[in-house]
C-alpha cells in the first residue's frame, strides 16, 4: 500500500425530488469534523467528496459544499432520475475507481489512487441496500447502522487478521453501532488481511451506513469554496428496462404533534400481547391519547391477531431514533426498558411516567415518576383509579 | 418458473451454535411471499439455510409455511464467524447449486427483510449482487407476467424527514426480493383460494417428514472458496462489545410500587396534574 492507494471520504449524497434529506447533511457534517482533524493529524490533504445522482439537481451542489464538502461529484442525468439500486450501485462504483475524478478531487498522489479510503451512506430505506450492494461490488467491508465514528492508529492482534501477530493499523475507522437490543455497543472495524500464512488482502473502502439523527450537520458557511466535478457513467442498456412505474408519499396516519398524551408500550407485552396491547389501547382511550411503540414491536417478533397488529405493531408508531420524535405534555410507556434507541425519542416529553418490572431499566432515568410492576398488573389498576379520579372530579 | 428462499441465521457476532434454531420471523415472512408464486404461478421452491445446527426446526417450518420441494442445509465449520459478504458467498453458492440441482436459473429469490439476529439487512442485497439478480428492498407486494417474464412490486420506503413512499417498479425477471415485515398475501380468486388450501395440507404432511428431504452441503460440496467465506473472507471483525454507556440520569423518578393502591392514586393524580400544567419541574 502507497500513501495515495486510498485516499478521501466518499459520502452517498440523498435527495428526493432534488430536496436533499436531512441525514445527507448529517453526514457531511461528521465528514468534516472528521477530516479537518485527520488532516491536521496526518498533515495529509485528503478531501469530503460528496456523491450526488439524479437529476436536474445542480443547485444542490452549492448546498453541499457550504455543508463541508471539498468537492461534489456530481451525476445529472435522466437515466439516474430514479432510485434503481442496480443502476445507482453500477454509477457508485464506476466514480469510486475512476482515477481522473480522484485527479480533480486532489492532484496529489493522484495516479496512485485506487479507491476511496471510508465511504458514508445513510441507514435508511435508500442507503441501507445501496451501500450493501455497492460494497458486495467492490468487495469490502460496511458496518450498519453506526452512531460514532473514530479514527485512529490501532493495535491489532488478530488470528486471522495478522496471524497473531501485533501489527498498527493506521488510520482505521472505528464505527460504533448498537445492536437490536439497544444495550451493547459494538465496534466494528474493516481491517485488510496482513496474514503470511493465511491471506493478504487489502480491503477498502472503509464503510458504513449512518443511523439519520445521529450527527449534526456543520453551520453553513456561503463562503466556503469547493469543486463541482461532472462525472459521466457509463449506463447497460440492459438496466433501463428496469423502470419505476409510480412513486407516491403516504402520508404517514399516526400523528402524534396533536395530542396531549401519548401511551407507549414495548417488549414487556411479550407474555401475553394479544391482551396487553387491548389493554393499553382502553387505557389511552380513557386518556385521549395517541399510541407509540419501541421499534422491536414493529418488527413482527411477537404476535397478535391481524386486527392489533396491523393497528399497533406498525413502524409508523415507533418512537425513537427510527421513528417519530414526541414531546407531548405527559408520556406514559409501559414495558420500555430504554435502550438509548427510543430515549431519544421521547426525552422531550414533558412529564414521564414509566411502568416497568425491572427496577433498573434505564427508563427510570428519564421518568419522573417509575412505577415498579408489570404491565398486566398495573394497567388494569391505573384504568379503574383513573375511573374513580375523573368521578370525583365530576361529582365536585 | 422457480423460486428460492434464504433464511440467514447470525451474522458473526454472536454465538451461532447458542442461537435458537427456528424460523426467525423476517424469514417467515420470505416463505410466506414464495408460496404466494407456488399457488399463483405454480412455482418450484428451493429454500436454503447456513447454520450450524444439523437437525434444522427451522427448515420444517420453512417447509409447512411454503410447501417446499427442496430443502438445503449448509453447515460447515469454516462457515462461522463471517460477516455479512462472508455469509453471502456461502448463500450465493447454495443458490447456484439448487439451479445446478434444476438444470435451470432461478426467477425470483426471496430473503428475509433482516436477520433477527445480526440485523444488519446486508446480506440479501450482496447475495442478490453476487448473483447478478436485480435487488428489489423492502417489497410489500409483487405480481409477476409470465409472458413478459417481468415482476412488478410495490416496495414501502422509510426516510427520515419526509413521509413514507411506495415506490411501484417493474423489472425483467430474474429478481431477487427482500420482502418487507408488512407483506401479506392474498388470493383474489375462488380457485386460488382453493389451490391454497390443497398445498398447504400438502405442506403440512411433508414437514412431518421434513428430514428426509434435507440435503446437506459443506464448503467442498458448495464448492465455495476458502478465502472468501467464513472469517478468512471478512472484511470486518467485531472490536469490541460494550455496554451502552448508561447515561445520566436526566430526571429523577419517584420511585412507586404497582401493587400498592396509594402509590396508584398517586400516579393518577400526577397524570391529571401533568395535563393541567400544573406540575412545577
Amino acid at each position: 500500500m502507497t500513501e495515495g492507494d486510498y485516499r478521501h471520504v466518499y459520502v452517498v449524497i440523498e435527495h428526493i425530488d432534488g430536496k436533499l434529506l436531512p441525514v445527507s447533511l448529517e453526514m457531511l457534517g461528521e465528514a468534516r469534523r472528521l477530516f479537518d482533524d485527520f488532516n491536521s493529524r496526518y498533515s495529509s490533504k485528503e478531501k469530503v467528496v460528496a456523491v450526488l445522482l439524479g437529476h436536474n439537481i445542480q443547485h444542490l451542489s452549492q448546498i453541499l459544499i457550504e455543508h463541508g464538502a471539498d468537492s461534489v461529484v456530481i451525476v445529472d442525468r435522466p437515466e439516474v432520475a430514479a432510485l434503481i439500486n442496480k443502476i445507482h450501485t453500477k454509477v457508485i462504483c464506476q466514480i469510486c475507481l475512476d482515477i481522473e475524478t480522484a485527479a480533480k478531487i486532489e492532484p496529489a498522489y493522484a495516479m496512485e489512487f485506487k479507491r476511496p479510503r471510508y465511504m458514508f451512506f445513510a441507514a435508511d430505506g435508500i442507503g441501507r441496500h445501496l451501500s450493501s450492494t455497492v460494497l458486495a461490488e467492490l468487495d469490502s467491508g460496511l458496518a450498519s447502522d453506526v452512531n460514532q465514528l473514530i479514527i485512529s492508529d490501532l493495535d491489532i492482534s488478530h488470528p486471522v487478521k495478522t496471524g497473531g501477530k501485533h501489527i498498527v493499523y493506521k488510520k482505521t475507522l472505528e464505527m460504533y453501532r448498537v445492536d437490536f437490543s439497544g444495550f451493547l455497543w459494538t465496534t466494528i472495524l474493516c481491517l485488510d488481511n496482513i496474514n503470511e500464512n493465511l491471506s493478504m488482502r487489502e480491503y477498502s473502502p472503509q464503510s458504513c451506513n449512518i443511523i439519520p439523527g445521529a450527527f449534526q450537520p456543520i453551520k453553513p458557511d456561503p463562503e466556503r469554496k469547493g469543486k463541482v466535478i461532472e462525472f459521466s457513467p457509463k449506463i447497460d442498456e440492459e438496466d433501463l428496462k428496469i423502470k419505476v412505474l409510480s412513486q407516491k408519499f403516504v402520508e404517514n396516519e399516526i400523528d402524534f404533534d396533536n395530542y396531549k398524551t401519548v401511551v407507549g408500550f414495548g417488549r414487556g407485552i411479550q407474555d401475553a400481547p394479544e391482551k396487553n396491547i387491548k389493554l393499553i389501547e382502553e387505557f389511552a382511550k380513557q386518556l385521549n391519547a395517541q399510541v407509540g411503540i419501541s421499534l422491536p414491536i414493529a418488527k413482527n417478533v411477537f404476535t397478535a391477531s391481524p386486527a392489533i397488529s396491523s393497528k399497533y405493531m406498525i413502524p409508523a408508531r415507533v418512537v425513537g431514533t427510527s421513528g417519530h420524535k414526541i414531546s407531548p405534555m405527559l408520556y406514559i410507556v409501559f414495558g420500555v426498558s430504554g435502550a438509548m434507541q427510543h430515549v431519544s425519542g421521547m426525552e422531550d416529553s414533558q412529564f414521564v411516567i414509566s411502568v416497568n418490572a425491572d427496577e433498573n431499566a434505564p427508563i427510570r432515568d428519564v421518568s419522573d415518576i417509575f412505577l415498579k410492576g408489570r404491565m398486566e398488573d398495573v394497567l388494569p389498576l391505573l384504568s379503574e383509579e383513573l375511573k374513580k379520579q375523573q368521578i370525583t372530579v365530576q361529582v365536585k | 418458473m422457480s423460486a428460492g428462499s434464504i433464511s440467514y441465521n447470525p451474522d458473526g457476532t454472536l454465538n451461532r451454535s447458542k442461537t435458537k434454531n427456528t424460523l426467525g420471523p423476517h424469514s417467515k415472512i420470505a416463505t410466506q411471499a414464495a408460496f404466494y408464486a407456488k399457488v399463483k404461478y405454480g412455482a418450484k421452491i428451493s429454500v436454503g439455510s447456513m447454520s450450524g445446527h444439523a437437525a434444522n426446526n427451522a427448515l420444517q417450518i420453512a417447509m409447512e409455511t411454503c410447501d417446499a420441494d427442496v430443502l438445503h442445509l449448509y453447515n460447515d465449520p469454516s462457515f462461522a464467524g463471517a460477516d455479512t459478504i462472508g455469509t453471502a458467498e456461502v448463500l450465493k453458492k447454495g443458490v447456484e447449486k439448487m439451479e445446478g440441482q434444476m438444470e435451470r436459473k432461478m426467477d425470483i429469490v426471496f430473503s428475509g427483510h433482516r436477520a433477527t439476529d445480526g440485523e444488519t439487512g446486508q446480506t440479501g442485497p450482496q447475495i442478490a449482487w453476487k448473483l447478478g439478480l436485480t435487488f428489489l428492498g423492502n417489497v410489500i407486494s409483487y405480481d409477476v407476467d409470465l409472458e413478459k417474464r417481468t415482476v412488478t412490486a410495490k416496495r414501502l420506503l422509510n426516510l427520515r424527514g419526509v413521509p413514507e413512499i411506495i415506490q411501484e417498479i417493474e423489472a425483467p425477471l430474474p429478481v431477487f426480493i427482500a420482502i418487507d415485515p408488512s407483506y401479506k398475501y392474498h388470493f383474489n380468486t375462488v380457485s386460488l383460494r382453493l389451490s391454497a388450501e390443497k398445498y398447504k395440507k400438502e405442506a403440512h404432511e411433508k414437514s412431518q417428514n421434513y428430514q428426509k428431504y434435507i440435503q446437506t452441503f459443506n464448503r467442498e460440496g458448495l464448492g465455495a472458496e476458502k478465502t472468501l467465506i467464513g472469517l478468512v473472507g471478512s472484511p470486518t471483525i467485531v472490536y469490541n462489545v460494550q455496554r451502552v454507556p448508561k447515561g445520566k440520569a436526566i430526571r429523577n423518578a419517584k420511585v412507586l410500587d404497582g401493587s400498592n393502591p396509594e402509590h396508584i392514586q398517586q400516579t393518577v393524580t400526577a397524570i391529571k396534574e401533568a395535563l393541567s400544567a400544573m406540575v412545577i419541574k
